[in-house]
């Protein structure tokens, strides 16, 4: 269904509010069969949704005693049911036709619509039901990965070796248990960090293999806990829906639409010093690799404001500046470099692979930009994958941005041949995105947000925090390790952890 | 071409919302708290899109989690909304 979006002022905004229902005459013209706009103040964010259940054309002499966009300019009428305030709405939620990104005065286009459905692919199989009340009537509690295997079991053996084998596996996994106040923090970067001391020295032996070149090894590693906001290689592995991914021909136009090309990328920009004029003539190799042709070109110069532009032949434009000035002429010339033709902003380049073990096309990328490919057609967006955590946490949930350090932490170490237990790496992804957001482990993030003062003084700059703390009079309970240890008291781990109560016997 | 629900992603696990009334159960379970829970923002996209399903969301709401995990099969987690996070 087509919606129409137009920017408005405040002042006409209140005035609509005020008075509907009413009826509003526009600048411009629209078709009959809309029912509901969007007015934007700012260009980028739609604030305000409005129904609409009359369009006709506005008549100078008939049509009095009702609201102006723009007074001389009236072409249309429009009668305003109701007005509300909604929440903001980016530009991004709607697709304007002619192929606009963006909104001038006014557009029509299309709301996107979502069907918003829960996942829920899991459930508990019959099979381990039985198993599973089984274990309750013992007391047991297993994981169900141990309840999937001993459910193959329980039809194979005779009821009182199966009796056996779950008091056998009971007991493998007591012993196996974490212990209440048991330092698993500890032991979890004494895990990652041994292997990563053979990390350092592998890493010059792998560099620069991969075809696409991305960090890896322990510098990958560190990038990882200190949740850097950009990695030093964002890149992405993207997946295409079922018509792309065996369709050479569609791949090769997909990179093409994927690659974000700026002028200088196809063309040679040439300036005139005594003419005041820039000419862009168009290189036919490269365009023509690129797939870019002189309208494209011309496309993106009709976003630049203070300019005339003229197109002299099929691959050159001339170029001149209303005010001429060549200060503003240096200026034009390093804004043309830059200014983008096609593509998707921030992916500088993307490469196919043919994988023969699923056979179908996967698209490797320079440079990264989930929220926009994931909304790119023949991009199978439930299975598109960047290894940028900040992101996956901004475009995919807080959620998804702990498997994703989980998944990368995990890739960087196997890489290199090295078995860290899984749980430690679950440990540290879950401790990174506790708060609700990823936070680094170091000063910055989760030791710098410590409670207690003395742990955070021990930690790093240690005059910083008892200064504040003695400002704020911060009180420390000394409930954790390292303030029992400044003051020499036992530490609350292990055995460290129970206090002993002695009841006295009345006489 | 639409707009995307996160929640389909296969990088996303599945979100629940747990009903007001069987939230005592859940703190009852893991003895603990909400102010003890794991957090998530409630302009979280995962929560964007529960919203969308079950209405606004107040901050204080639990949400519940099924992992996937390489160990243990499936598991539950539970974080709880909140207003802001650092």
């Amino acid at each position: 269904m087509n919606v129409i979006l137009w920017k408005d002022t405040k002042k006409n905004i209140s005035d609509i509010e005020k008075k509907a229902p009413c009826y509003y005459a526009i600048d411009f013209d629209i078709p009959a069969d809309i029912t509901k706009g969007y007015i934007t103040t700012d260009k980028k964010n739609f604030e305000y949704e409005t129904s609409i259940s009359e369009i006709k054309k506005y008549d100078e002499n008939t049509d009095k005693d009702l609201l102006f966009k723009k007074k001389p300019a009236s072409v249309t009428v429009i009668k305003i049911d109701s007005i509300k305030k909604i929440d903001k709405k980016p530009i991004s939620d709607f697709k304007l036709n002619d192929n606009k990104s963006e909104i001038d005065s006014f557009a029509v286009g299309e709301e996107f619509t979502v069907e918003y459905k829960e996942k829920s692919e899991y459930k508990i199989p019959e099979k381990d039901e039985d198993v599973i009340a089984d274990l309750k009537a013992r007391g047991y509690n297993f994981p169900l990965s141990v309840v999937d295997k001993l459910a193959k079991y329980k039809k194979e053996l005779p009821p009182d070796k199966y009796e056996k084998l779950l008091k056998r596996v009971n007991l493998e996994i007591e012993k196996r248990e974490v212990d209440p106040y048991e330092a698993v923090g500890i032991i979890a970067a004494q895990s990652i960090g041994e292997p990563g001391t053979q990390m350092t020295m592998r890493t010059f032996h792998f560099a620069g293999v991969v075809e696409m070149n991305v960090t890896l090894g322990l510098p990958r590693l560190i990038e990882i806990v200190d949740a850097r906001r950009i990695p030093s290689t964002p890149s992405m592995t993207i997946y295409l829906t079922k018509e792309y991914k065996n369709d050479g021909e569609k791949v090769k136009q997909l990179i093409k639409n994927l690659e974000n090309t700026a002028i200088i990328d196809v063309a040679d920009i040439i300036t005139d010093v005594g003419d005041m004029s820039l000419t862009i003539k168009l290189d036919a190799y490269k365009s023509k690799d690129r797939l870019v042709n002189i309208s494209d070109v011309i496309n993106a110069l009709d976003k630049i404001k203070g300019i005339i532009y003229n197109q002299v032949d099929n691959e050159r434009i001339l170029i001149k500046l209303q005010q001429e000035s060549f200060k503003r002429l240096y200026q034009l010339q390093e804004q043309l470099k830059v200014t983008p033709i096609k593509g998707v902003p921030k992916i500088k380049r993307a490469i196919a692979r043919y994988d023969n073990s699923s056979n179908e096309w996967i698209l490797y990328t320079q440079g990264s930009n989930l929220k926009d490919v994931l909304n790119i057609e023949g991009v199978d967006p439930t299975r598109t994958y960047t290894n940028d955590i900040i992101e996956i946490e901004n475009v995919l949930g807080i959620e998804a941005a702990r498997n994703a350090i989980y998944r990368e932490a995990e890739n960087t170490l196997s890489e290199q041949g090295l078995d860290v237990d899984k749980r430690h790496l679950m440990l540290v992804s879950d401790m990174m995105t506790f708060s609700g957001a990823v936070r680094a482990v170091g000063r910055q993030g989760i030791s710098g947000r410590k409670s207690s003062v003395l742990a955070r003084a021990a930690f790093e700059i240690t005059s910083k925090h008892l200064l504040k703390a003695g400002l704020l009079g911060e009180i420390d309970p000394l409930s954790g390790v390292a303030e029992n240890i400044i003051v020499g008291q036992p530490i609350t781990l292990g055995t460290g952890a129970i206090d002993l109560v002695y009841k006295g016997q009345k006489k | 071409m639409s707009k995307f629900n996160v929640l389909e992603h296969e990088i996303v696990p599945e979100h629940h919302l747990v009903p007001v009334e069987e939230e005592y159960k859940v703190l009852k379970m893991l003895n603990v708290t909400k102010e003890n829970l794991p957090r998530i923002s409630i302009n979280d996209p995962a929560v964007k899109a529960l919203e969308e399903i079950h209405g606004k969301l107040e901050p204080g709401r639990i949400i519940k989690i099924i992992r996937k995990s390489p160990t243990a099969g499936y598991y539950e987690y539970y974080r709880v909304i909140v207003k802001s996070v650092i």
